[in-house]
């Protein structure tokens, strides 16, 4: 369990579990009165506007030739603006970087992170806790209060302006998290599998990849697919360590975007618009597919961006 | 190979060299930097001019100006005030009223409930920078969403970057980070199975009596913890204050993260930078430390 | 202390197609148990839970004491429930659970705790009094929800399943003990289960349900030996009643394999009977004897359980079950010869499942 899901489960929350003894079969629900039902779905309905409204203007703007900062209805319906990001905007490129790094960072990290969380776990130290410890405060660290000094090492390291130190510090700021999920995936993997590979004559290598990782295959999607969707969105590296146009990442392009104060014509916010589009999609995508993976990955970060 | 791997010593030295790759890469890119900051902290280290060639080393010179400089202090006011407002009365608040909502609703049939859950955590799973760029749209004078529905109910539009900053970025850090606090609300009121609340209306309890004597208590423990951890997650915001007001107007949403990032690129003062981050680092591991503490005394 | 009545009570889920409680019409005299059995499913837990208040009817009554309680909160019928699951207070001690009741209704903290105090002993529980239900076993959560429900000396305790968490031979022990409980507090009490034994053991008369409808109510010797229908008659007793395809022939019952048996007086012309002739003869284990000259079957096991010995055997298709002497061991695969004891057999109609007097 994560930090803060670790915490959740407080001394009165786990005597709950224990205390729950067989559940009855579920029960069908009774009807709620009209007042109720009037009341509750006002207040979801004022609960759903504030959250969704934002992204209703997206669509709304991303399909518009005169697309404006307010929600309309389309003045002029078109998927032009999508054709042009592309045509006038350049941003294939950007979007290709992007898949680029988030892929690459992704292996990086799925190998690096299934290893050392085997490891971790399988670990027979006195003082393996202060590792797990070490690796949980690592964890809180807020990358913003990291830019400069990894600027300047960067800087130092020369890996300014290139996709290794790009993909390597992206990876690197994944590991906390990620090891210790996939150290608790691997808790629950039993050790006498490997055990018996061994007796078997396997080498540990090859027990760990034949035996082990295959049933960790769960855990691993998840890690791939957080690994992915954190590099997909990473902002503050990107700032710091590319300035050369073609190696651009679309945050960055959006970034750039918007330090322009000013000079937001109406189609700007289309394009844009657009492009913001597109960039959800594969999140959009993980999201509807594994929502409870995902949430479980992202409760344990409390980092802020 | 085969002698060496038998026996606990020599499978631990094996797992040892399975962690070597990831130590290597948080070596190198968090306690690096860590020690770079501190290290260039000492220094009166640039980006350009003649520092930049020449770096001094100006001991504690950095920190002493720091910690005497009114802006700084402005900074962590500012800081301060962006954390009590987002994260304790915005996502701590507002997440625990959420929560309460959709465990009602979840245990009375509603089944629209899921698109209210589903609506708070699409803006918490989106990528900053478009969360960024939404709420820029969003808070636009002339255009933008909200001044154009107050527009709709005869209020006149408001400033909102220009004269309500704080209130700005804190009402879209809101939006973008309640359903953490959510989430781990609504993970403790769903561990009460339903037979204890008509349990309680069988012995008599209304149903104030039964959130108060119920509710609140599985509640309780895990609200001091999710504090302390909404309140680190806000603390190191960056990339929406920054795309909102950049810090503005007239410094009035700098927070220490945008501080630090200003002095080191805008003002060239790499060194002086450093200062700011080692102090937002030393700020955060106190903080760590306790909220690590604290859970594992729960746990 | 109040008697209970239903009145042509319905209850229809919104998520379900069938009513989960049709037309149940009974009464509860006060201080009688009454035990509501049935499959589950059958409604008599959603009839328990609108006798507590929490849903209520689509049509028909309810009253105890004479007066309605529909539309009632729990809390105003004074009623106490005994949860499946117990529902204990998990953050709570065992004496602030067994408390709670009365902590809402403000009494004083002294008189609160004299009462608990007196609860506790009577169920032999004082000593787990300071502990948290995490911290007890199933047998003791049990007690506390039961004390939790005493404390309150309600006008009618309603039990939901509350032994079938409990391991076999607590659930024997408890179950002596709850009798024994009723009794001594003279409360009417109303017992949801789906354990036959369980039924025909704690109650003063059993309600037998099945998918909605009330089947027959009686005194447990009543519902045994004289089944209303053929489900009654299946349900109650383990082994089951035999049931066998027959039709009459005069006055005589014939059965599977040519077997003749008197039919019981009376049944010549059974009321509302649809006689094509086709019948279902009922015969309990006990009812058939291993004789030297009768019907003739094949034994296909024994199962010997001490006291008696149930004999399998088969006549063609038919499967029978036998309660013997526990010396009667006849060999698997050799032949017996069966007699049914006239006052044994039972005939149902064969299509509608209903007892023919």
């Amino acid at each position: 369990m994560t930090a803060v899901t670790a915490a959740a489960g407080g001394t009165a929350v786990d005597q709950l579990a224990r205390s729950a003894t067989t559940e009855p079969p579920p029960r069908p629900k009774a009807k709620a009165g009209p007042l109720e039902w009037i009341v509750v779905h006002v207040v979801f309905l004022v609960v759903i506007a504030f959250f969704l409204v934002p992204f209703l203007w997206l669509l709304s703007a991303a399909f518009d030739a005169k697309a404006s900062a307010y929600i309309q209805i389309p003045v002029e319906p078109t998927i032009m603006n999508f054709v042009k990001i592309f045509t006038e905007h350049d941003f294939a490129r950007v979007l290709a970087n992007s898949i680029f790094v988030a892929v690459a960072t992704m292996i990086l990290v799925v190998f690096t992170v299934s290893l050392a969380g085997y490891s971790l776990s399988r670990l027979d130290l006195r003082r393996k806790d202060w590792i797990t410890y070490a690796v949980l405060l690592l964890q809180t660290m807020p990358i913003s209060a990291t830019m400069v000094p990894i600027y300047g090492l960067a800087r130092q390291l020369g890996l300014r302006n290139s996709y290794l130190g790009l993909i390597l510090i992206h990876a690197a700021i994944e590991l906390p998290f990620l090891i210790w999920l996939m150290k608790g995936f691997f808790d629950s993997i039993p050790r006498h599998l490997e055990e018996a590979a061994w007796l078997d004559g396997r080498s540990k290598f090859r027990a760990l990849i034949e035996i082990v990782l295959p049933l960790a295959r769960p855990g691993l999607g998840i890690a791939a697919g957080l690994a992915f969707l954190s590099a997909w969105a990473e902002v503050l590296m990107v700032i710091i360590l590319i300035d050369q146009d073609n190696l651009k990442t679309v945050p960055l392009a959006f970034y750039e975007a918007m330090r322009t104060q000013g000079g937001y014509t109406e189609v700007q916010y289309g394009v844009i618009a657009a492009m913001a589009v597109i960039y959800l999609l594969p999140v959009m995508v993980v999201f509807f597919m594994a929502r409870r993976l995902m949430i479980r990955g992202l409760m344990s970060s409390t980092r802020g961006l | 190979m085969a002698v060496a791997t038998r026996g606990r010593l020599g499978r631990n030295r094996l797992y040892l060299a399975g962690l070597s790759p990831a130590a290597f890469l948080l070596a190198l890119f968090f306690v690096g930097p860590a020690l770079w900051a501190v290290g260039s902290s000492f220094t009166n280290r640039a980006l350009v001019g003649l520092d930049a060639a020449n770096p001094r080393f100006v001991g504690l010179d950095n920190y002493t100006r720091l910690f005497s400089d009114p802006d700084f202090g402005r900074v962590i006011l500012n800081s301060v005030i962006f954390v009590i407002g987002s994260a304790i009365i915005g996502q701590f608040v507002l997440g625990l009223l959420l929560a309460l909502l959709l465990d009602y609703a979840q245990r009375r049939g509603f089944l629209a409930s899921n698109l209210v859950y589903g609506a708070v955590l699409l803006a918490w799973v989106n990528p900053t920078i478009i969360a960024g760029f939404l709420w820029v749209a969003m808070f636009d004078f002339y255009n933008g969403s909200l001044n154009t529905g107050l527009g709709v109910v005869g209020a006149p539009p408001i400033n909102w970057l220009g004269q309500g900053p704080m209130l700005a970025v804190i009402i879209a850090n809101t939006w973008r980070g309640t359903a953490f606090t959510m989430l781990i609300f609504l993970g403790a009121l769903r561990t009460i199975p339903s037979d204890i609340y008509e349990a309680a209306r069988v012995d008599g309890a209304s149903a104030f009596r039964r959130f108060w004597d119920h509710t609140l208590p599985i509640l309780r423990p895990i609200a001091a913890l999710t504090l302390l951890s909404v309140t680190m997650a806000t603390f190191g915001t960056f990339i929406l204050i920054q795309t909102l007001t950049n810090g503005g107007p007239a410094f009035q949403t700098e927070v220490i993260a945008l501080y630090a990032f200003h002095e080191a690129f805008q003002n060239h003062a790499v060194g002086y930078g450093s200062t700011i981050s080692v102090v937002m680092l030393a700020l955060n591991l106190a903080f760590a430390v306790v909220f690590l503490r604290w859970s594992r005394a729960r746990a | 202390m109040a008697n209970v009545e239903f009145d042509q009570v319905w209850k229809r889920f919104a998520t379900q197609t069938e009513a989960a409680v049709r037309g149940l019409s009974l009464t509860i005299p006060d201080r009688e148990l009454l035990v509501l059995l049935g499959p589950s499913g059958c409604g008599k837990t959603t009839a328990l839970r609108m006798l507590a208040g929490l849903e209520e009817p689509d049509g028909g009554d309810i009253r105890i004491g004479g007066k309605s309680v529909v539309g009632l909160e729990p809390k105003d019928r004074d009623v106490a429930l005994v949860f499946q699951s117990y529902a204990l207070y998990p953050h709570l001690s065992a004496r602030d659970n067994i408390g709670y009741p009365l902590k809402v209704r403000n009494l004083s903290k002294a008189e609160q705790q004299a009462k608990v105090e007196r609860v506790a002993e009577m169920l032999a529980i004082g000593h787990l009094l300071p502990r948290r239900p995490g911290q007890l076993s199933g047998g003791e959560q049990q007690r506390v929800a039961l004390a939790r429900a005493i404390v309150r000396e309600p006008r009618v305790f309603l039990m939901d399943e509350p032994l079938s968490n409990l391991d076999a031979k607590l659930r024997v022990h408890t179950r002596t003990e709850l009798k024994t409980l009723q009794r001594e507090l003279g409360t009417t009490m109303v017992f949801v289960t789906h354990d036959q034994a369980e039924a025909m053991s704690l109650a003063h008369r059993i309600a037998v349900l099945n998918k909605g409808e009330l089947q027959q109510i009686g005194t447990p010797d009543e519902v045994y030996d004289h089944p209303a229908n053929v489900f009654v008659a299946e349900f109650i007793g383990s082994p089951p009643m035999n049931l066998l395809e027959a039709t009459r022939d005069g006055d005589s019952v014939v059965a599977a394999g040519g077997w003749r048996m008197p039919s019981p007086n009376g049944a010549h012309a059974g009321a509302g009977s649809t006689s094509d002739g086709e019948l279902t003869v009922g015969l309990r284990p006990e009812g058939i004897e291993i004789v030297t000259d009768g019907q003739p079957a094949e034994v296909v096991a024994v199962e010997p359980f001490g006291s008696e010995v149930i004999v399998d055997v088969r006549i063609g298709e038919q499967a029978l079950k036998i309660r013997a002497e526990p010396d009667v061991r006849p060999a698997p695969g050799s032949t017996v010869a069966l007699r049914a004891d006239p006052d044994a057999v039972r005939l149902f109609d064969r299509s509608s499942g209903a007892a023919l007097s």
